[in-house]
């Protein structure tokens, strides 16, 4: 109940976060009920039935790790004078923030069950002629346990995944009184992050890969790698390769936002430079892991435009809704993860202007920021889709 | 709108302010004259730290004028205001409010290098307060490394590279022990006076306000002769207590 007087009184743009986590959930809720129905129509085609299943967890690791994203960012779950005074301390702020982002997981995994049900025409008629038919299944009952299954995964999954994030956490120096009247505590500037190690491992992966992905390739027939409508051939080592590639990506995010923060700083800075640089290289961490994941799914949507993007049917409907739910979802969580950057950066943007400091400088120093970030992270996704695509149109 | 007096390098006729409603400023006037240094005193809550925003342009007030050297602040843009608290004014604030990510002379160098002074010339510049402050020593540590009196000491060398005409102290001294506190205003008062610059200092110490050519005390928002308040509420009826520690 707390969690929800907590979200009733919160900001429209909190809500509205809160309501984008529920559509992907709904996204991917639907998603999985149509691998369902797929399955009970079609009980010849398991090994179709399976693959489709396995897709759908792209976008829903998607959705979690947005849904972490919102919840580390939500101003209701983090540690607060207020709520500490109270016995709220971080144990307890973290199951608060497992219930709200179940909450609106579970509100969108309704939604898409009622959406479902209305296309396959279980609720009241066929709706557009029922031209969704075919593609859901409508003539085979559908199981009612395995869909309720379904459906609570991706709030289990999300409710666990931001539980375990805010209970890892480091505590959150909480934001100083307006009032400055009221001497405050001995102040604690938190020590700034590690540079990341994970650049050497992200490098090795993505290269393995590239490598396993252009070796599954050679000497085989028709198309190598079919998205989930087309069954022409195993894709098995390919998606190993692409998975490969992506996790390196990921961890290799940190350590170039590092390495970008660096070069940005080096070489007799001026006051933004060295402001821009500096940052960077704090928030590497937090920064670098969703960019890494952008790159990525950016890379694999580029590599996958020049396999099939010439065709006449190139990909259809689910496969759309899937794509467009990963790179929203991606997105999304790195903008929410610039945004907690901001949030706990607040209190020094508010000292340096309490010093003067022109508020175009700030400004400034954050578009450098993007610009550098973009400098290094553009043409990146571009080569790594050039890789990828390289053996498969060959 | 009369136009100050000459000599006053700061000059304020009957501020008022509240935030949300809750009074905080009823009607201050003041002077501050060229090169003193001036006390603002007063128990928590009595304004202080108001008055101090006011006076620097970091709040406009909502009645009442200030002027600075013969220039109106309350009529001034935003964009003017942060313009003069950049090139003219110093902030001293309870905390240290450094920028975590830079070292010690990065920190005490960025108001000068936010106002366009090269690089070598605003390290010189830094590096030659940090020494008569004592912390040359640290210049290249990073804030988390150094202690609390050091931090608070690299915030004053802060507004005193920047020559600034005036420097606002709102509490410089609230965190810190008696005899790191001895320090800090000794050298941020020395400083002042062999440079010239014109100190605005809130505190609600009378030791601290003993450094100060002028007292300027405050209650409830309001200029009054003295801060004696009435002796501590009746403790009738209640057992004397003691704390051993």
């Amino acid at each position: 109940m707390l969690a929800l007087r907590l979200a009733r009184g919160s900001h429209p743009l909190v809500l509205m976060r809160r309501l984008l986590v529920a559509a992907a959930s709904a996204g991917v809720g639907f998603l999985l009920l149509c691998t369902l129905g797929y399955a009970s129509g079609h009980p010849a085609h398991s090994a179709g039935s399976v693959l489709r299943l396995l897709w759908c967890f792209v976008p829903l690791a998607a959705t979690v790790q947005f849904a972490v994203a919102v919840a580390r960012t939500d101003p209701s779950t983090r540690p607060r004078a207020g709520l500490s005074a109270v016995g709220l301390g971080p144990v307890r702020l973290s199951v608060l923030a497992a219930v709200s982002t179940a909450v609106s997981c579970t509100l969108g995994s309704m939604v898409a069950l009622l959406f479902f049900l209305h296309l396959r025409g279980d609720l009241s008629g066929l709706p557009f002629d029922g031209a969704a038919a075919g593609l859901l299944g409508a003539g085979a009952p559908l199981p009612l346990a395995a869909a309720l299954v379904l459906l609570t995964l991706v709030p289990a999954a999300a409710a666990t995944a931001s539980a375990m994030a805010l209970r890892t956490a480091p505590p959150r120096a909480t934001g100083a009184p307006e009032d400055a009247d009221d001497l405050l505590p001995e102040e604690q500037i938190p020590a700034p992050a590690a540079p990341p190690a994970g650049l050497p491992w992200g490098v090795a992966l993505t290269a393995a890969g590239l490598a396993v992905e252009a070796y599954a390739n050679r000497g085989s027939t028709g198309s190598a790698f079919p998205l989930p409508g087309k069954l022409d051939s195993t894709p098995a080592w390919v998606l190993v390769g692409w998975t490969l590639t992506a996790i390196g990506l990921a961890t290799a995010g940190p350590g170039l936002t590092y390495l970008c923060g660096r070069l940005l700083q080096a070489v007799r800075p001026g006051a933004v430079r060295l402001l821009a640089g500096r940052v960077l290289m704090n928030e590497a961490r937090r920064i670098g892991r969703p960019l890494g994941v952008v790159c990525a799914v950016l890379s694999a949507v580029i590599a996958a435009f020049a396999l099939y993007g010439t065709g006449p049917r190139p990909f259809g409907p689910l496969t759309a809704l899937g794509a467009v739910l990963v790179i929203g979802c991606t997105t999304a969580t790195l903008l929410t993860s610039a945004l907690e950057a901001r949030q706990a950066r607040a209190e020094t943007a508010r000292a340096l202007l309490r010093l003067g400091a022109p508020a175009s400088a700030l400004r400034a120093a954050t578009a450098l920021r993007a610009a550098a970030l973009l400098l290094l992270f553009a043409p990146l996704t571009w080569a790594i889709a050039e890789l990828a695509a390289l053996p498969l149109t060959a | 709108m009369v136009a100050p007096p000459d000599n006053d390098v700061i000059w304020a006729r009957s501020l008022q302010h509240s935030h949300n409603g809750s009074p905080a400023l009823g009607g201050v006037s003041l002077g501050i004259r060229d090169g003193e240094i001036l006390a603002v005193t007063g128990p928590r809550g009595s304004g202080k730290t108001t008055l101090l925003h006011c006076l620097s342009g970091q709040l406009v007030p909502q009645q009442g004028e200030v002027w600075f050297n013969s220039v109106p602040v309350h009529t001034m843009g935003p964009r003017l205001r942060e313009r003069l608290r950049r090139d003219k004014f110093g902030w001293i604030a309870p905390e240290p409010q450094l920028v975590p990510e830079l070292n010690t002379w990065e920190n005490t160098a960025l108001p000068l290098m936010l106002r366009g002074t090269g690089r070598r010339e605003a390290k010189k510049a830094a590096m030659e307060w940090l020494e008569r402050l004592d912390i040359g020593m640290c210049a290249r540590k990073r804030p988390h490394t150094l202690q609390q009196s050091q931090r608070q000491r690299i915030s004053v060398a802060r507004a005193l590279a920047a020559a600034p005409s005036v420097i606002f102290a709102d509490e410089p001294t609230a965190t810190l022990h008696r005899t790191d506190r001895a320090h800090v205003l000794r050298t941020l008062t020395s400083a002042a006076r062999s440079h010239g610059i014109t100190v605005v200092l809130a505190t609600h110490d009378a030791e601290i306000a003993a450094l100060a050519d002028r007292v300027v005390p405050l209650l409830d928002g309001r200029r009054v002769a003295t801060v004696a308040l009435p002796a501590e509420a009746d403790t009738e009826g209640r057992a004397a207590c003691s704390l051993s520690v």
